[in-house]
């Protein structure tokens, strides 16, 4: 499979989540285990730029012509990039458990639509689940970026 | 704990000096100690381990200029690593790429109690502040002793003690004393004219984990690997804990998935133990197992149930004559308000990776604790080693709310690591995250009645709090007769502390009560809180709110309405809520548009984080009252799933707005984590009064409850 830039060969059962590909052998641990029932988003990665549940992702279904990029892909600490810049400035995360799963959402959403007005925000990352109530800063987080990134 | 004293100053990484600040009068420290190291001192155990004394600060001076601050509270989302680095860069006027913070490493970090009750900054972090200026003055002290130097000749500067005349002279603070270990007093009471005065100053400092979070590097501990590692995780009963047992096993088709090392039963328990966390799920779920059905109706009458078993447990307030009180009151308001069951709901469930070694006799646990040093004494009992043998260590937390204070999961982990003779990491199912302990936000019941005068001050105020302990009673309105009294009832399940603890549901009846005795009268709500409050400081933090959010406003929209509510959080944190939200009357659903707030809590350390913490509790407090709920009857709980829970969500989360009282005088922060919960809980509960005239007196108010009310009327 060809993730974040870079192909792998991986061995695993065919009805075994992508979630656990990446974290156990892979070694990218920065999507997490939330639920397993695609409920909360925290392991949500791009597949062709499209945000997707990892966890209800089996590898059967992964084909090495897709295009899969984690949280890992995005950025570095060293080199952040513009939307994690964002997140920092704006402290848009409580204990950060979910916040990997919510940058990947905006990622997508800011992909097609570059200018999301709030309403749109809250209705592209709705399925994204916070317990430290995050969602405020985020939603800030999202909206400094595109104010940022206009001419 | 055994650690020696030479392993801990190797663990540091370098040589350095070490000290000891113990923050509590008469610890036992009797004086300070500056010998050498001795000679034949190899094995001496390190000394502060032994002090019995609550509130031990370390810092560790090292010789490349690093300093490193040991303890015990933990970070778990709400800033605690960076209100500590804001403090201590500025106590020690050092740049935070020179500081290390270790927190609840057992082996390492003082005992400072559990991190609950939004009290870390006030009780822990402010005392290491406190201790980084006294430090300063040490430093200089004893630079002068030892490079026999003027005392006025020395300042303290960057981290480093120069010398005013020679300003070549630089003297590092592990240089200024020749023993390894230096124990200090402080006194809070040693008087101001010898104390260091520095006035703090938030600087804003970014939360020092954003960049780690952010692109996911940050390592929890389900993200932590050991060579031969196995996955684990249990097979729950489908009834109340404490209301069944296993009778029977059938592991035959479980432990024939493929890729399952084990799957078997220990003592009350079945568990699966795979080296893929998908075999562990595939095997649970072909565990058969027979529970014995609990010996109760299935049909659980909450409130009938909680009165009938009700057992009286003390009296919690009383004043003068309440019944005589009531009756001389210009009007009466009786009324019952009732509470449901909820959960911590964090997103990262329960996880722990252990690694037992050869022989059963010493563990090393990784997990996220809200307070390591329990997790050890427990592990100790449970696993029947020492507790030198038990070595915690602290990960990030993803969420803990209360519900990660000492969980089992860690014991667990060491137990299934010594059967197995691997590392083991278990991580909890999001349904064993839900049901496997047990423990919840109790229902609780509240018979409140409250007499008032004519001039609408409170006179008389009864109340009779089930189950869980109502506090903020005291703190928030009082009156001249009062009684109040708790009683506590058995229940098919247990009763847990969750974001707020019991100030929450409280709070709900409390904050609704006083809406309807102002009601009662024709008064103004906010007017009537003003009138009423025991603190003055109250009143400052209401008129905040009702000019945020424009109150009163000539006219409101219909099915719109704007509540306020209040909490006195530990007669520490005082926090006022207004909410306005809109009602469909067509879906019954409850939307809230704008939550304005204003808070006295003491020194703000952090800005950003305490925005975000303050901002967290809304949402949560905004969850509690409208949308979650434990769905569970006498014989089980129901609840497996986050969306199905109710967890608030992005749609739910309404405008917010902030104002934090202007502390003219620095005092100490007074925390802030939970409290906000409470008033957002009141204020939401009374702007649906007043947006549909309706009272809704059983939370949580759902589309449900609010469409039959108004199909009634």
């Amino acid at each position: 499979m060809n993730v974040n830039g870079k192909k792998h060969r991986v061995k695993a059962e065919p009805d075994e989540p992508l979630l656990w590909i990446l974290r156990d052998d892979l070694d990218l641990t920065g999507t997490k285990f939330g639920c397993g029932v695609g409920e909360c988003g925290a392991c949500s990665v791009l597949i062709d730029g499209v945000a997707r549940r990892s966890c209800r992702v089996l590898v059967q279904n992964v084909s090495s012509g897709q295009e899969i990029v984690t949280i890992e892909g995005l950025g570095t600490k060293n080199n952040l990039n513009p939307l994690q810049k964002a997140f920092v400035e704006s402290t848009a995360f409580g204990c950060g458990f979910c916040t990997p799963g919510m940058i990947i959402a905006a990622t997508a959403l800011l992909a097609h639509t570059p200018n999301p007005t709030r309403d749109e925000i809250v209705q592209a990352m709705d399925n994204n689940l916070c317990r430290c109530g995050s969602y405020p800063n985020v939603i800030e987080a999202i909206l400094e970026f595109t104010n940022g990134s206009k001419p | 704990m055994q650690v020696t004293r030479r392993e801990f100053l190797r663990s540091l990484g370098s040589s350095c000096l070490l000290y000891v600040v113990s923050s509590v009068p008469g610890s036992g420290i009797q004086k300070v100690y500056s010998e050498p190291w001795p000679a034949d001192a190899e094995d001496i155990e390190c000394r502060f381990y032994a002090l019995d004394t609550d509130y031990l600060d370390c810092f560790a001076f090292h010789d490349d200029g690093r300093v490193t601050v040991f303890a015990g509270r933990t970070e778990m989302g709400q800033g605690l690593r960076t209100v500590l680095t804001a403090l201590v860069t500025q106590g020690l006027d050092i740049p935070g790429d020179r500081l290390t913070i270790i927190l609840g490493n057992t082996d390492v970090c003082p005992d400072h109690g559990p991190t609950v009750g939004s009290s870390a900054t006030e009780q822990v972090a402010w005392g290491i502040w406190q201790a980084c200026l006294e430090l300063r003055k040490d430093i200089i002290r004893r630079a002068a002793k030892t490079h026999n130097l003027p005392v006025k000749d020395l300042i303290y500067q960057n981290g480093v003690v120069r010398s005013r005349s020679d300003p070549k002279q630089i003297i590092k603070p592990h240089e200024v004393d020749k023993s390894e270990i230096v124990y200090m007093m402080l006194d809070p009471k040693v008087s101001s004219s010898e104390r260091i005065t520095l006035a703090y100053k938030d600087i804003g400092l970014h939360n020092v984990d954003a960049k780690s979070i952010v692109t996911g590097t940050l390592k929890y501990a389900g993200d932590l690997k050991l060579p031969g590692m196995v996955y684990a995780d249990w097979h729950i009963s489908p009834y109340h804990k404490k209301l069944t047992r296993l009778k029977s096993v059938d592991l035959a088709e479980a432990q024939a998935t493929s890729g399952v090392d084990r799957v078997e039963r220990i003592g009350p328990k079945v568990v699966a133990i795979g080296q893929r966390y998908n075999d562990v799920c595939k095997a649970l779920t072909r565990v058969k197992a027979e529970w014995e059905k609990p010996n109760r109706s299935k049909d659980l009458r909450v409130e009938e149930e909680i009165r009938a078993g009700a057992v009286f447990q003390e009296i919690k307030e009383q004043a003068g004559d309440v019944n005589a009180g009531l009756a001389a009151s210009f009007k009466t308001v009786s009324e019952t308000y009732r509470t449901h069951y909820t959960a911590w709901a964090p997103i990262e469930t329960y996880t722990a990776l252990a690694k037992m070694e050869p022989g059963g006799n010493e563990v090393t646990i990784w997990s996220g604790s809200q307070y390591p040093h329990r997790v050890r004494e427990l592990a100790s009992q449970n696993l029947g080693l020492p507790e030198s043998s038990i070595h915690f260590i602290n990960t990030p937390i993803g969420g803990a709310f209360g519900g990660k204070v000492a969980p089992p999961v860690s014991q667990e982990a060491a137990d299934l690591s010594r059967r197995v003779g691997a590392p083991v990491k278990i991580i909890y199912s999001r349904k064993n995250q839900f049901q496997k302990r047990g423990l919840y936000k109790m229902a609780c019941v509240f018979d409140f009645t409250t007499g008032v005068g004519t001039d609408g001050r409170l006179q008389a105020r009864k109340l009779d709090i089930y189950q869980d302990l109502g506090e903020g009673t005291r703190e928030t309105y009082a009156a001249p007769h009062v009684l109040i009294k708790h009683y506590r009832t058995e229940m098919p399940v247990d009763q847990a502390n969750t974001r707020g603890t019991s100030y929450v549901q409280l709070g709900f009846a409390q904050e609704s009560h006083m809406d309807m005795v102002a009601a009662s009268l024709g008064h103004d709500p906010f007017a009537f809180r003003r009138n009423n409050v025991v603190l003055e400081s109250f009143v400052p933090l209401i008129d905040a709110c009702a000019d945020m959010i424009q109150y009163p406003r000539s006219s409101l929209p219909d099915n719109e309405g704007i509540g306020i509510g209040l909490c006195n959080h530990g007669a520490r944190q005082l926090g006022v809520a207004a909410a306005h939200v809109n009602v469909d009357r067509k879906t019954g659903k409850v939307k809230v548009k704008e939550i304005c707030a204003a808070f006295d809590i003491g020194t703000i350390i952090n800005h950003r984080t305490a925005t975000a913490c303050l901002r967290g509790g809304i949402i949560w407090g905004l969850g509690w009252v409208l949308r979650e709920e434990i769905k569970l009857d006498g014989h089980s709980v129901y609840t497996e799933y986050l969306r199905e829970y109710g967890i608030p969500r992005y749609s739910d989360t309404p405008e917010i707005k902030l104002q934090f009282l202007d502390n003219q005088e620095p005092g100490s922060p007074r925390g802030c984590g939970e409290m906000p919960v409470i008033p957002t809980v009141a204020a939401i509960a009374n702007a649906v009064y007043h947006a549909i005239g309706v009272r809704f007196y059983i939370t949580p108010i759902t589309p449900e409850k609010v469409l039959k009310a108004l199909g009634k009327s």
